[in-house]
């Protein structure tokens, strides 16, 4: 009878240890089989990205904690050739939160050398805009005189896009070709005082015209370490309607701008080497633009005789930077700081009354927490010289101030993340 | 202002004939020969610090390296060997 019960409970026991082992290689199946889900190639793929600035600015007149920016760039990928992108420029200035659309596109690989865009875009005008505006990026806490928001260079419009990378031998080209909305000329019924600007951030064309453009750049080393880059893009920025259709005066009723061109052309430079004589790396980067709009009349709000006025309208902006960092010293710190040096000219055109000739120099010490974390510390002399501000008319000279030049110093403490 | 437009402008324009011509002598050092390592060193630090390999994920490089193609004007050859390597920390 003993032997009986034995038996019916090592058989009982038996076979709940093969059912245990059987659920056991079962769960560890399914979390292969899931494991090998994941490592299956997704094809749609979205991920959150950008950059980010705090800082810290002491000038001549206050001492400021700022939140100066922060930029999310949403991703989205289908496949292995479609990519839509997007980034938020987010900032709070004047006690406001303001949220502009950097840019927002999709992108299709075609073939191996040719990707076509549309959608809001960053203009390859130049190197500064396109590639190096993100704070992690720049390596200083401020932009260039003339790049940026109410700046000479187009940064990012709504059009359509072709470009990419060809490789020529050992040697390499880029190309990027564009026609966008374009830009609008401000005609002084809003900002007087800005007659004659260019201004590019516009979501509705004001006309029928598109401006085109493109950036043809070389990099003649086999190592990629020099770029030189030739930018162009021709516009028509005024409406086909007079601002002044209604006005009483003939002569200011005759005044439009469907006629008015606008030319803008740039090269850039940007060498970047690993250098083992000096220890480190060496990056220089420059760029020079020219806007030249062609002539029209204005009108001065302060002239009493309402005369329109003319100038020469044109442009220029430069500027040029110098960044050495040690990164080959054995020293944990060392290797991590970096020294810059930059210096950077806008000048606005003569007899408008908008004319400026500003020029900054900034001196700059960066230490790298991460590869895309920094911290800047910045000396930055701004230089600006309004000259004689006023217009000439056919029949007077009017509104004639001579401001001088003054300079005004500023220090900056920011903080710069990638993520 | 016109005069440093042509002095710039000559110098630029005497600048890109020597470099043309030295790029045409050089050693002729094909992309295809590099591997992604070299690749990564060399066209990421044109604008930025070389990024860690172990920051992201596979499918999350395959996104960026798209993303980084169309910015940086990178040749698909350059771009495929580049993720390659990230990928391949991973």
């Amino acid at each position: 009878m003993k032997k009986k019960i034995l038996f019916i409970l090592l058989s009982v026991l038996s076979f709940m240890f093969s059912k245990a082992q059987d659920s056991t290689q079962k769960q560890i199946q399914s979390l292969q089989d899931e494991i090998s889900m994941l490592k299956k190639p997704l094809k749609t793929h979205f991920m959150i990205r950008g950059f980010a600035q705090f800082g810290f600015d002491a000038s001549d007149d206050n001492v400021n904690f700022n939140m100066t920016s922060f930029n999310p760039v949403l991703l989205w990928r289908q496949g292995d050739r479609f990519l839509f992108e997007t980034e938020l420029e987010m900032e709070y200035m004047t006690n406001q939160l303001s949220v502009n659309l950097g840019y927002a596109n999709a992108s299709y690989m075609i073939t191996k050398g040719l990707i076509v865009k549309f959608g809001k875009i960053l203009i390859p005008f130049g190197s500064f805009g396109e590639k190096l505006h993100p704070s992690w990026v720049n390596k200083c806490a401020t932009m260039p005189l003339g790049i940026g928001h109410d700046g000479l260079v187009p940064m990012n419009d709504i059009g359509i896009e072709i470009k990419g990378g060809l490789q020529l031998g050992s040697s390499k080209l880029s190309y990027a070709l564009y026609a966008v909305n374009g830009p609008t000329i401000k005609d002084g019924t809003v900002e007087p005082t800005e007659a004659g600007m260019l201004a590019f951030d516009n979501a509705i064309d004001n006309n029928k015209n598109k401006a085109i453009g493109g950036r043809i750049a070389f990099l003649p080393f086999q190592n990629s370490s020099l770029e030189i880059g030739l930018s162009g893009y021709y516009g028509k920025p005024g409406s086909s309607v007079s601002p002044f259709a209604t006005d009483s005066m003939s002569v200011i009723r005759d005044l439009n701008y469907k006629t008015v061109t606008a030319l803008l052309t740039a090269v850039d430079i940007s060498y970047v080497k690993m250098i083992s004589e000096i220890g480190g790396v060496i990056d220089i980067k420059g760029q020079y633009t020219m806007s030249e709009v062609s002539k029209a009349s204005y009108i001065n709000p302060t002239d009493t005789t309402r005369m329109p006025y003319s100038f020469n309208n044109s442009s220029v902006a430069y500027y040029a930077q110098l960044a050495y960092r040690p990164a080959m010293l054995e020293n944990e710190i060392l290797k991590n700081v970096e020294l810059v040096g930059r210096y950077s000219v806008y000048n606005t055109p003569q007899s408008s009354l908008w004319y400026s000739n500003k020029s900054q120099i900034t001196i700059g010490l960066n230490y790298w927490l991460t590869w895309r974390t920094v911290i800047k510390a910045d000396y930055q002399m701004t230089t600006v010289d309004n000259g004689m501000s006023g217009m000439t008319s056919s029949s007077s000279m009017t509104g004639m101030s001579s401001m001088g030049a003054t300079t005004s110093n500023m220090i900056l403490l920011h903080l710069g993340i990638g993520f | 202002m016109i005069k440093i437009k042509y002095i710039f402008g000559i110098v630029i324009s005497i600048f890109t004939v020597i470099i043309i011509l030295q790029s045409c002598t050089a050693q002729k050092a094909m992309i295809a020969n590099k591997s992604g390592a070299q690749l990564w060193g060399e066209n990421c630090l044109r604008c930025h610090n070389t990024p860690t390999p172990t920051d992201f994920n596979d499918e999350e490089w395959k996104t960026i390296g798209l993303h980084m193609q169309d910015r940086a004007n990178l040749t698909n050859v350059e771009a495929t060997k580049i993720v390659e390597f990230l990928c391949s920390a991973n």
